[in-house]
C-alpha cells in the first residue's frame, strides 16, 4: 500500500486511541475527586495536576498554568482548542488522518468518526461536559469503541488493517506506563490510588478476576506491564505488535527482519522472562521510563521503515516527512 | 408556493417566458411541491443539509478562518431537462470536444490552422497555458482533453449557449453525483415517476478513459489520482473520484521519478504508475520543467511523461484549448477541422487587443461583462451593468495597457429558476449547467451535468466560492 497512507492509518487509530485514554482518565479523575474528602478547590489542584503530567507535554502545561486561566483544567484535557493534546483536538487530528484514507476505510468508520468531530466542536458537546461530564467521557469512550469493532468487522484485515492495530497498541502500551507514572508520582499509595489506575485502564474488573481484590502496589503493577490476558498489559500490547510487525513484513515470528521488529521482539521477550521483582529492582520510574523510550524507537523504525522508504530517497525527503510527524506526535 | 411566482424578463426553467402555466415536464413536480407542507419542505432540506456536513461532502473556502469546510448549499427543486433537448446538447458537445482535440493536435504539431489564417499565431503562441514543451510531443490517442467541463447557459429565448469549456482541471462532479443520491432519498416516488436518466456510472466511465491511456499494453495499468492535497479546495472530489474508481489517491510526494518512468512509494517498494488523473495545474507538475517552487509536484514527471512513459489526463497544454480568447474562435476552429456548422452557439465576444473591439468594449464598459483571459473561479471580472466607477476605471487601464488578456461579452441574461429562498417560498435565481464530457475510446457524456445557482438575488455569478449552489440536474427518458 502506498507509505502515506500506512501512516495515515496508524496516526488515526493512535490518536482514537489516545482520546479514549485521556476520557477514560478524566472521567476516573473527576470521579476519584469526590471521594477524596477535599473541597473541590484542593482536590482540583491535586488529581488534576497529575493528568496534566501524563497527558501534556510539558510546554502546553506550563501556558495552562501561567495563563489567565479561563477554562479549568477538565476543559483543558477535554474540549479546549489551545491545547494539542485535548481529546477535541486528538479526534480532529484522528479525522484529517481519516480523510486523507477515506479510500481505505469503511463509509461507517468515516461518518462515526465525521460525527463525532462534528459533535466535539458544537455547542451540545460543552453543555453536556458541563452538566453531565460522565456522560460526556462515556460519548467519546464509547465511540472509540465502536471504532474498533468497526475497524474489526467492516475492512479488509489486510496490510492497512495491520497498520492501524499497529498504531492502536503502540499508544495503548504507552499509556499504560502513563497510568503507571502517575502512581509511581505518589508517594504512599493507598487502595483508591490503586483502584483509580486500575480503572483508568479498563482493568478494574479483570484485576479483581485475577488477583481475588488484593489491591496492593505490587499486584496492580504486576497486572499493568505483565499479565498475559489483559489486553491493556504492556505484556499484551507488545505481543500483538509483534505479530503485526511480522504480519507486514511476512517474516516468521521467532526471527526478524528489521529494526523495528527486533526492538520489538527483544522487548517482548525482555517481558516474558521477567517479573515483577526487576522492576522494583530497578525502580519503578525508571523502568517505565525504559519502556517508553523504547516505544518511541519503535515508532520511529516503522516510520522509517515503511514511510520514508525505498532507503535511496531518504536523504531527499527526510526533512519534509520529519516536520509532519513531529507536528502529528504532540 | 409557486403562487404570484415573477418569471420576470428572464428565460425562465419552469415557467418559460413568462407563461401563466409552467412548462409541460415540470407540471408534476409543481403539484408535488405545492402539496408539501412548510414542516415537510424544511424538514427534507434540513436531513439533506445535515447529511452532506456528516458525510463530509464538503469544500474548502480559501481565506477564511473559521470553519474553513463548508457545505455546497443545495435547492431542492431540480431541474429538468426533457430528453430531445438533452440529445441536442449531447451532439453539440461531442462536436465540439472533437473539434478542440484536433485544434489541440494541431496547434501542437503543424499548426495548420494557423498557416490556413484561421487563428493568428500569436493567439496560440501568446496564451497564457500554451507549453513548447509540447510542440511535437505525440500523447496517447492523440487525446488532450479527456475530462471537460463545459458551462453551458441559455439566453433570453432559452437558447443553449456555451459560456465557457474548462479543459484543466474542470471539478463539481462529485457534487453532481452526491446531488443525485440525495434527491432519490428526498424524493423517491417523484424521481421514479419521471424517469430520470441515471448518472452514477460516471467513475466507471472515467477509469475506462484513463484506463484508454495507459502506455504498458496488455497489462491491467496502474492509475492513480494525484492530488494538491488535504487542504485543497477541492480535495472531497479527489478522495470521492478515486474511492469510486477503486484507484489510489496520490500527493506529489507519493511518487518519484526514476529513469524516466514514475514510481509510486508504497510499504512494499515502488511500484510503477501508468495513468495520472491530475488534479494539479500545469505549472504545479514538476519543479523542474515549470514553477521552481511548487512542492506538490513531481521532479522528473515533464521527462517520464515526455518520454511516453506515463500518460497524464489532462494533458500538459490542454489549457490553450481554454483560454478565453480562443473560445472566440472555436466557431471557426468546427467549420476548418469538421466542415460542420457549431450545434452549440457561443457567446458573441470581443476581443480587446482588436482595435476595433477594443474601442468597442471600452465605450461600453457598463453594459459589457470584462473577463480576464486565463483567471477561473469567477476573479478577475467585471460585471458592467452592476460596476463602480472606480471599478470600470481600474478595468480601463488594465485593458489598455495589457489588451492581450482580455475579452469582453455582452450580458447574457442566463436564464433562471425557481429557488427555495426562505422557509416556504420560491423566488427566481439565475443557473448554468456544466455538463462533464468524457473523452476516451469513446465520447461519453453523463446525461446532466451540474446546474449551479446564483442564490443571491439578481446574481449572476454562480461559483461556489462566490456564493454560488447547486441543484440535481434530471435528463429525462422521454
Amino acid at each position: 500500500m502506498l507509505s502515506r497512507d500506512a501512516n495515515s492509518l496508524y496516526w488515526l487509530s493512535r490518536y482514537i486511541e489516545r482520546a479514549e485514554n485521556l476520557a477514560r482518565l478524566v472521567d476516573v479523575k473527576r470521579y476519584d475527586a469526590l471521594d477524596s474528602g477535599r473541597s473541590s478547590a484542593e482536590s482540583d489542584d491535586l488529581a488534576w495536576d497529575t493528568l496534566m503530567r501524563v497527558t501534556c507535554t510539558d510546554e502546553y502545561c506550563e501556558s495552562f498554568k501561567t495563563g489567565d486561566q479561563k477554562e479549568d483544567v477538565g476543559s483543558f484535557v477535554t474540549l479546549s482548542e489551545s491545547n494539542p493534546d485535548s481529546i477535541r483536538q486528538c479526534i480532529s487530528n484522528a479525522r484529517e488522518n481519516g480523510r486523507m484514507v477515506r479510500d481505505q476505510i469503511s463509509e461507517e468508520i468515516w461518518l462515526e468518526l465525521n460525527r463525532l468531530h462534528l459533535f466535539l466542536r458544537s455547542r451540545e458537546a460543552r453543555n453536556l461536559w458541563t452538566r453531565r461530564p460522565d456522560a460526556f467521557c462515556k460519548e467519546v469512550v464509547d465511540f472509540c469503541l465502536l471504532f474498533n469493532g468497526l475497524i474489526d468487522s467492516t475492512i479488509l484485515h489486510n496490510e492497512g488493517w495491520r497498520f492501524v492495530q499497529i498504531g492502536k497498541y503502540l499508544e495503548r502500551a504507552d499509556k499504560t506506563t502513563r497510568v503507571l507514572d502517575m502512581l509511581a508520582l505518589v508517594e504512599h499509595t493507598d487502595r483508591l490510588q490503586i483502584a483509580s489506575a486500575l480503572r483508568s485502564c479498563s482493568g478494574f474488573s479483570a484485576f479483581r478476576y485475577e488477583f481475588k481484590g488484593d489491591f496492593n502496589m505490587e499486584n496492580a503493577v504486576d497486572f499493568l506491564l505483565f499479565s498475559q490476558s489483559f489486553p491493556r498489559s504492556v505484556r499484551y500490547c507488545l505481543r500483538q505488535l509483534d505479530r503485526q510487525l511480522h504480519g507486514i513484513s511476512g517474516t516468521p515470528e521467532d526471527g526478524f527482519s528489521n529494526e523495528a521488529e527486533r526492538l520489538t521482539g527483544s522487548l517482548l521477550a525482555r517481558m516474558n522472562y521477567s517479573s515483577v521483582e526487576s522492576v522494583w529492582a530497578q525502580g519503578l520510574r525508571d523502568y517505565v521510563d525504559s519502556l517508553q523510550t523504547q516505544f518511541n524507537k519503535i515508532g520511529q523504525e516503522i516510520f522509517e521503515i515503511y514511510v520514508l522508504l525505498p532507503q535511496e530517497f531518504r536523504g531527499v525527503v527526510k526533512e519534509d516527512a520529519w516536520q509532519v510527524q513531529w507536528q502529528q506526535q504532540q | 408556493m409557486f403562487k404570484g411566482y415573477k418569471a420576470g424578463s428572464f428565460f425562465d426553467e419552469m415557467y418559460g417566458l413568462d407563461q401563466p402555466e409552467c412548462l409541460q415536464h415540470y407540471k408534476f413536480l409543481e403539484s408535488r411541491f405545492e402539496r408539501m407542507s412548510e414542516t415537510e419542505l424544511n424538514e427534507k432540506q434540513r436531513t439533506l443539509e445535515n447529511g452532506f456536513l456528516e458525510q463530509g461532502i464538503t469544500f474548502t473556502v480559501y481565506g477564511d478562518d473559521e470553519g474553513t469546510e463548508r457545505i455546497f448549499p443545495f435547492d431542492l427543486i431540480p431541474r429538468i431537462i426533457p430528453g430531445d433537448e438533452w440529445t441536442k446538447i449531447e451532439r453539440g458537445l461531442t462536436q465540439r470536444i472533437v473539434a478542440l482535440n484536433l485544434f489541440l493536435n494541431d496547434v501542437y504539431h503543424d499548426s495548420r490552422i494557423v498557416s490556413d489564417g484561421v487563428i493568428p499565431e500569436e493567439i496560440v503562441k501568446g496564451a497564457a497555458h500554451y507549453r513548447r514543451e509540447m510542440e511535437f510531443v505525440d500523447v496517447p490517442q492523440d487525446i488532450y482533453i479527456h475530462v471537460c467541463g463545459t458551462d453551458l447557459i441559455r439566453d433570453g429565448s432559452g437558447n443553449y449557449l456555451v459560456l465557457e469549456d474548462n479543459g484543466r482541471c474542470p471539478s463539481g462532479v462529485s457534487y453532481l453525483l452526491e446531488n443525485r443520491e440525495a434527491m432519490k432519498r428526498a424524493f423517491p416516488s417523484m424521481y421514479r415517476e419521471y424517469g430520470v436518466r441515471p448518472v452514477n456510472q460516471y467513475p466507471e466511465l472515467l477509469y475506462k478513459t484513463l484506463q484508454h491511456l495507459s502506455p504498458r499494453l496488455g497489462q491491467q495499468p496502474v492509475c492513480v489520482l494525484l492530488t494538491p492535497g488535504v487542504y485543497n479546495s477541492a480535495y472531497f472530489e479527489h478522495s470521492f473520484l478515486a474511492r469510486k474508481m477503486g484507484i489510489g489517491i496520490v500527493e506529489g510526494r507519493d511518487l518519484v521519478a526514476l529513469d524516466g518512468y514514475i514510481y509510486m512509494r508504497t510499504t512494499k517498494g515502488l511500484v510503477q504508475v501508468d495513468v495520472i488523473y491530475r488534479r494539479l495545474d500545469d505549472d504545479f507538475l514538476d519543479p523542474v520543467a515549470f514553477r521552481e517552487d511548487s512542492v506538490l509536484g513531481v521532479p522528473g514527471l515533464m521527462d517520464a511523461y515526455l518520454s511516453g512513459n506515463v500518460a497524464l489526463a489532462n494533458a500538459v497544454g490542454a489549457g490553450v484549448a481554454d483560454d478565453k480568447v480562443t473560445y472566440a474562435y472555436v466557431p471557426e476552429m468546427i467549420k476548418y477541422y469538421l466542415d460542420q456548422d457549431p450545434i452549440l452557439e457561443s457567446v458573441p465576444t470581443y476581443l480587446a487587443w482588436r482595435e476595433k473591439d477594443r474601442s468597442h468594449i471600452l465605450n461600453n464598459l457598463k453594459s459589457l461583462v470584462v473577463k480576464s483571459a486565463n483567471e477561473s473561479g469567477g476573479y478577475g471580472m467585471l460585471m458592467g451593468p452592476t460596476s463602480t466607477a472606480k471599478e470600470r476605471r481600474d478595468f480601463k487601464s488594465m485593458i489598455e495597457s495589457e489588451p492581450r488578456n482580455f475579452i469582453a461579452q455582452p450580458v447574457v441574461s442566463l436564464s433562471r429558476q425557481p429557488t427555495i429562498c426562505g422557509k416556504y417560498s420560491v423566488e427566481g435565481r439565475h443557473v448554468d449547467l456544466r455538463p462533464f464530457v468524457l473523452y476516451g475510446k469513446d465520447i461519453e457524456i453523463i446525461p446532466g451535468g451540474l446546474t449551479r445557482v446564483a442564490l443571491k438575488k439578481g446574481s449572476l455569478v454562480v461559483n461556489s466560492s462566490q456564493g454560488g449552489g447547486s441543484k440535481d440536474t434530471w435528463v429525462l427518458y422521454k
